[in-house]
């Protein structure tokens, strides 16, 4: 036992310790992608006809007059005390552009997270009983097709109907902007679909796969009653893909969510980020994506750490 | 690969997709840049079925010349991400260790990352416009492929036919070339018709939010870029790219998942009904003193496959019977019809399948459950690794005995301390992984006990244990029926374990018994041709070293092709040509007259 | 040859330790033991594919034929391609007429060549395994429980083989196994292996009737014996 608790403190430490080397990786890459830009970041964003020595005072304030080793410096420096730059086009600080804005993506990405879970898990399941060893082709044919199509149609489709549908066909739901929980809605269902339609698939083939296992036909020999045997026995068989997948899920939502966002005008990270980018507002779009990578990698960390966790067989290796 | 209606819709709307890509701008290319100052921004009309743009020009005609731009980025993007991929996957197994493991690392990170961040990121650098997107899209691509190609050249790289080709001085690279890329190359491929799906919506999101293609040219996702912010005046003219942009999706994705079942599937038997067995005999009256009547028993699977038919078996009290046979011959199914665990589509059917006189198929699950028990092959894989050891075995008690939970759990620790597990009550609170393998076919074994059992079938329960605990599991398996006075069906393909634990051995051959004789006949005097030769090519510790082993030629039939005769006759060395005619019955063997009945045999020569 | 003080670890795992075992020419050395000792570990090594500590000495040549018959031959080749591989040197003709004279070796008809694995039964495979190590011409042929995956009736087939191979080729061979009773028809000496360590050693009558280790006894006491097999 005592081992085993060790086994997962090393386990939980060397997460961690790879956690701080991708965060340190990603603040180089994120740093180094205002000097990988062609010719002078600067000169492109201001356009050619800005005069030269509005040129130099910006590359002054972003402090690219400076060597590189002190550019970084300063610029990790900056990070850390959550001083991200000034906005080339509104002069806002990026750090209360993301301190305002992050929330609002979060909720967003967390709701529709919660909901595909709530319908998927429990959809995926109930298909991978009713398809077991082949039986009920036809529900099987329909529920792959379903959700292989549902998984098939990119976020940017799914908002752009509900949009015309509920918001400017039925006048049901707002078409854009977050006021009321109403405005939610049409946002939350067209991040979710998608990874729903994911996670279905994958519970029922997880489910599948634990039900040809030896242990549920022991379990069946055992004549356990079938509420029993798919709660107690099935269902725990199937927790560490999904939570595997619930990674994967949480960070394509909030790369969905720039999409949902920028359709709905919902007042996000994303919404800022496309703007920023097709403006060449450099300042933003290096602080926002430097946000969602340590997103990314903070999922990533937490699921590690739950799998850790969870797993009581502790094979966790590498 | 074309059997469901999916595969024929996905492989359809990918044909119709490359089809539009190669005519579509020398037919329609024309009208989709003729410019009408005369009908700028309209809506749906005779002339313009999706409307026009803000110079006139025809809608419909823009999306069915877009597609070859759309397609062509997103094959671009898969080539270049896929080959990137490749190489960064293929790379470890070159490169020195800690170079290797440095790349390993990067990868998985990259993995993590969703595609359009990181398209994103590149956008970025390399500017908006079609480059930017396609070397973005390229980027998300890559990580997964290098992924895959790792794991897979990995699990390639480990088969015992790379140590061989090792062996046998095969350089490296041409091991590579020879051995590992060949066999990886179709999940790649497979995996790379996916990615294109992905690549393609990627690239219509990068172009629909503007960082992607940019005007005069124009893809799917830059037209719906155009449409969208005309949707609350004419939503019609967003229709046309959205429709596009979802059918290349669901194509793509739906081929995708076709090739990858079909590669998947092996060689799955039709949906022919299951083989029409012969009406089963009659059940006649239990045997009083039987605990397990088998008469006739019978299973198919469809497609005319019959890989148990017509198995009888009587076992008493307090005996333990051996079913041997090689790999194949029916020994599990028959065992698995006997619990009534018998795979979908498999169709049992018997003429008595009676458990202490009682209709084994009909009888309720809370009898069922407690008077039979059943261990099966490997015991690292029959307890739940997700639950621990104590609560498998209290749930029997809870669930049909109706006991209290403090009850059922101090009864499994007693269980568990009956079959000689030591520490009964930590054990119990331990997961499965914790245990042996000896020590965890010991706890179902127990689990078995929670009840009373009256039958015990156990299914090759120590092929996957040392000798030595071999030898302990055989030990209590005997000291078990002894005390619960329940019979014992063993499975087993080794002779010698049956012949030296079991008190009756029936032989089954290509789903018959074709001989069944107490044990101490096995060895001297069995009569069957199959059941000779399988002892005498067994080696024991006392056979003669300077004579050849006995061998069967030849291997047994599928469960298919079977003829009308005796299933044995192609291997038999004593076969006649009334064999391969007429299947031999099952019928009592009485070498001298009056001995005793026990023995039975199915062979035309050996009737005495 | 002679394999003297071999030590193969993993990480803080020692799974083979401080083996010394000759293995006279024309011999066969029977290796036996519980699963986890090691047997196939110290096989590894001396095939040179895990790195080891210790010395190898007079096996210049050495060839392996593995337990699991459906793993080992390359689902993607023929047999005559798999068989060919080793035979390096020689014209298209002559490698056909090698490979022909290979299979006939291990009692397989020559057509077989142009044939792919999965069209083959597992003793034909393992026959197969056996004809592509013999091509190379091995000093030592190590044998890792290569009847373990076949079914009853074909193990003797491929132990008869074995044998006679050893008498008319003179090999040597490292053969391994779980059963005591198929190393004791097969083989000349016994080791018996414990936890990477060898616990005795001798020839394989002697061995079998007084057992001096208690380990080796236990082996022995717990082998299934057909009873009234003497009757
Ligand atoms: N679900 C199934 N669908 C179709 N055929 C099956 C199925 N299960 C088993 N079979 C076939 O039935 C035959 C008998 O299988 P069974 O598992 O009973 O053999 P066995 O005697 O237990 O063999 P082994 O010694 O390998 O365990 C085999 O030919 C097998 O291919
Ligand atoms: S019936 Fe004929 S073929 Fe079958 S075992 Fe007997 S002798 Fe051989
Ligand atoms: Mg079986």
């Amino acid at each position: 036992m005592a081992g085993m608790t060790r086994r997962r403190g090393a386990y939980a430490l060397r997460r961690l310790v790879r956690f701080a080397v991708a965060l340190g990786v990603l603040m180089v890459a994120s740093f180094a992608m205002i000097h990988l830009i062609p010719g002078d970041p600067v000169r492109a964003s201001l356009g050619p006809a800005a005069p030269y020595e509005l040129v130099e005072a910006r590359r002054a304030a972003l402090g690219l007059d400076q060597p590189l080793p002190a550019q970084f410096l300063g610029y990790v420096g900056g990070v850390l005390t959550g001083e991200f730059g000034t906005s080339f086009l509104t002069g806002e600080r990026v750090g209360d552009v993301i301190a305002a804005r992050l929330p609002t993506t979060l909720t967003l990405a967390l709701a529709a997270t919660a909901v595909a879970l709530l319908v998927a898990v429990p959809l995926g399941m109930w298909a991978g009983v009713r398809t077991e060893n082949g039986r009920r082709r036809g529900t099987e044919a329909a529920f792959t097709s379903v959700t292989g199509t549902a998984v098939a149609v990119p976020e940017f489709l799914y908002s752009i109907a509900l949009v015309a549908v509920f918001a400017i066909g039925l006048g049901w739901f707002p078409p854009a902007g977050r006021a009321g929980p109403e405005s939610y809605v049409l946002p939350v269902v067209a991040l979710a679909i998608g990874p729903a339609a994911m996670i279905a698939r994958m519970c029922r083939v997880e489910t599948l796969r634990v039900l040809g296992t030896e242990y549920v036909r022991l379990a069946r020999a055992k004549r356990l009653p079938s509420a029993r045997l798919y709660v107690r026995h099935v269902l725990p068989g199937t927790l560490t893909a999904t939570l595997t997948v619930c990674g994967l899920l949480l960070t394509a939502l909030i790369a969905g969510s720039v999409i949902v966002e920028y359709v709905f005008a919902w007042p996000g990270l994303g919404q800022r980020i496309v703007e920023s980018i097709t403006q060449k507002d450099y300042p933003v779009a290096q602080g926002v994506i430097l946000v969602y990578g340590v997103i990314v990698l903070t999922v990533n960390l937490l699921i590690d750490l739950a799998l850790g966790a969870l797993d009581p067989t502790s094979r966790l290796k590498e | 690969m074309m059997r469901t209606p999916s595969a024929w819709i996905g492989v359809s709307l990918v044909a119709l997709m490359v089809v539009l890509a190669v005519i579509g701008p020398p037919i329609w290319g024309e009208a989709a840049e003729r410019i009408d100052p005369g009908a700028v921004l309209q809506g749906a009309s005779a002339a313009h079925p999706l409307g026009t743009d803000n110079l006139g020009r025809d809608l419909l005609a823009r999306v069915l010349v877009a597609g070859r731009l759309s397609l062509a980025l997103a094959l671009l993007a898969t080539l270049a991400g896929g080959l990137a991929g490749v190489v960064l996957g293929a790379l470890p197994s070159v490169l020195p260790r800690r170079a290797a493991r440095l790349v390993t690392a990067t990868v998985n990170t990259l993995v993590a990352f969703p595609g359009l961040l990181l398209a994103m990121f590149i956008a970025v650098i390399a500017g908006l416009g079609a480059r930017g997107a396609v070397l973005g899209i390229a980027a998300a691509v890559a990580p997964g492929v290098a992924r895959l190609t790792q794991t897979l050249a990995a699990s390639v790289a480990g088969r015992d036919y790379v140590a061989a080709a090792r062996l046998l001085g095969v350089p490296r690279p041409l091991i590579l070339v020879r051995h590992v890329l060949p066999n990886i190359a179709e999940p790649l491929i497979l995996n790379l018709a996916q990615a294109m799906g992905g690549a393609l919506l990627g690239l219509a999101g990068m172009s629909f939010l503007g960082l992607g293609v940019q005007p005069p040219a124009y893809d799917w996702g830059r037209l719906l870029f155009d449409g969208f912010s005309r949707i609350y005046v004419t939503p019609v003219v967003a229709l046309g790219p959205a429709v596009a942009v979802a059918l290349a999706g669901i194509g793509f994705n739906l081929l995708g998942d076709a090739l990858a079942r079909a590669a998947a599937r092996t060689r799955a038997a039709g949906a022919a009904p299951a083989g029409a067995a012969p009406a089963p005999a009659d059940p006649g009256e239990p045997d009083p003193d039987a605990v397990l009547e088998v008469r006739d028993l019978t299973v198919a699977f469809p497609g005319g496959l019959t890989p148990v038919r017509g198995v009888s078996l009587t076992l008493r009290p307090g005996e333990i019977v051996g079913l041997v046979g090689e790999s194949g011959s029916g020994k599990s199914l028959t065992a698995a019809a006997i619990g009534g665990l018998v795979p979908y589509p498999g169709v049992v059917r018997a003429g008595a399948l009676r458990l202490c006189g009682r209709d084994a198929r009909t009888m309720p699950d809370r009898e069922l459950g407690t008077a039979l028990a059943m261990v099966f092959q490997d015991p690292m894989a029959s307890l739940n690794p997700a639950l621990r050891v104590g609560g498998q075995l209290a749930e029997v008690a809870t669930v049909h005995l109706g006991a209290s939970r403090a009850e059922a759990a101090r009864r499994a620790v007693d269980r568990l301390g009956h079959v000689r597990i030591p520490d009964p009550e930590r054990r119990a609170r331990q997961h499965p992984h914790e245990l042996s393998g000896g020590m965890r076919q010991r706890a179902v074994i127990a689990m078995g006990l929670m009840g009373t059992p009256r039958l015990i079938v156990a299914d090759e329960p120590t092929t996957a244990l040392d000798v030595t605990v071999q030898r302990q599991i055989l030990t209590l398996l005997r000291e078990v029926t002894a005390e619960t006075g329940a019979a014992t069906l063993f499975i087993s393909h080794d002779i010698a374990v049956v012949g030296e634990l079991c008190d009756r051995v029936v032989v089954m051959y290509a789903g018959r018994v074709v001989e069944e004789l107490p044990v101490a006949e096995l060895a001297g005097g069995a009569a069957h041709p199959y059941t000779r030769a399988l002892v005498a090519s067994v080696p024991g510790m006392d056979t003669d070293r300077s004579r050849p082993l006995a061998g069967i030629p030849g291997r047994p039939p599928a469960p298919g092709g079977i003829g009308p005769g005796c299933a044995f006759a192609p291997r038999c060395p004593v076969a006649t040509s009334r064999c391969t005619a007429e299947r031999p019955p099952l019928a009592p063997y009485a070498p001298e007259p009056g001995a005793s009945t026990a023995h039975k045999v199915a062979c035309w020569e050996a009737a005495a | 040859m002679i394999i003297e003080d071999l030590s193969v670890r993993f990480g803080a795992f020692t799974a083979v330790d401080g083996v010394t075992l000759p293995i006279p020419p024309g011999s066969a050395v029977g290796l036996v033991g519980e699963s986890g000792s090691g047997k196939s570990t110290l096989a590894r090594a001396v095939a040179g594919l895990v790195p080891y500590t210790g010395r190898i000495e007079g096996a210049r040549r050495v060839q392996m034929v593995f337990q699991d018959p459906y793993a080992s031959l390359d689902p993607r080749m023929t047999v005559g391609a798999s068989i060919g591989e080793g035979l390096r040197g020689l014209g298209r003709d002559a490698r056909r007429r090698e490979v022909a004279r290979l299979l006939d070796l291990v009692a397989l008809p020559a057509d077989l060549a142009g044939r792919y694995p999965r069209e083959l039964s597992g003793g034909q495979r393992q026959r197969v395994a056996i004809a592509r190590a013999l091509g190379a011409r091995p000093e030592l042929l190590i044998a890792d429980e290569i009847t373990s995956a076949l079914d009853v009736s074909v193990q003797g087939a491929v132990l008869n083989l074995v044998r006679t191979l050893r008498a008319e080729l003179g090999l040597s061979m490292l053969f391994i196994s779980h059963n005591l009773a198929v190393v004791r028809y097969v083989c000349d000496v016994i080791a018996v292996m414990r936890e990477g360590r060898l616990v005795e050693t001798g020839p394989a009558e002697e061995v079998v009737a007084e057992p001096r280790h208690d380990y080796t006894r236990a082996l022995l006491a717990a082998v299934p014996r057909l009873t009234g097999e003497r009757g």
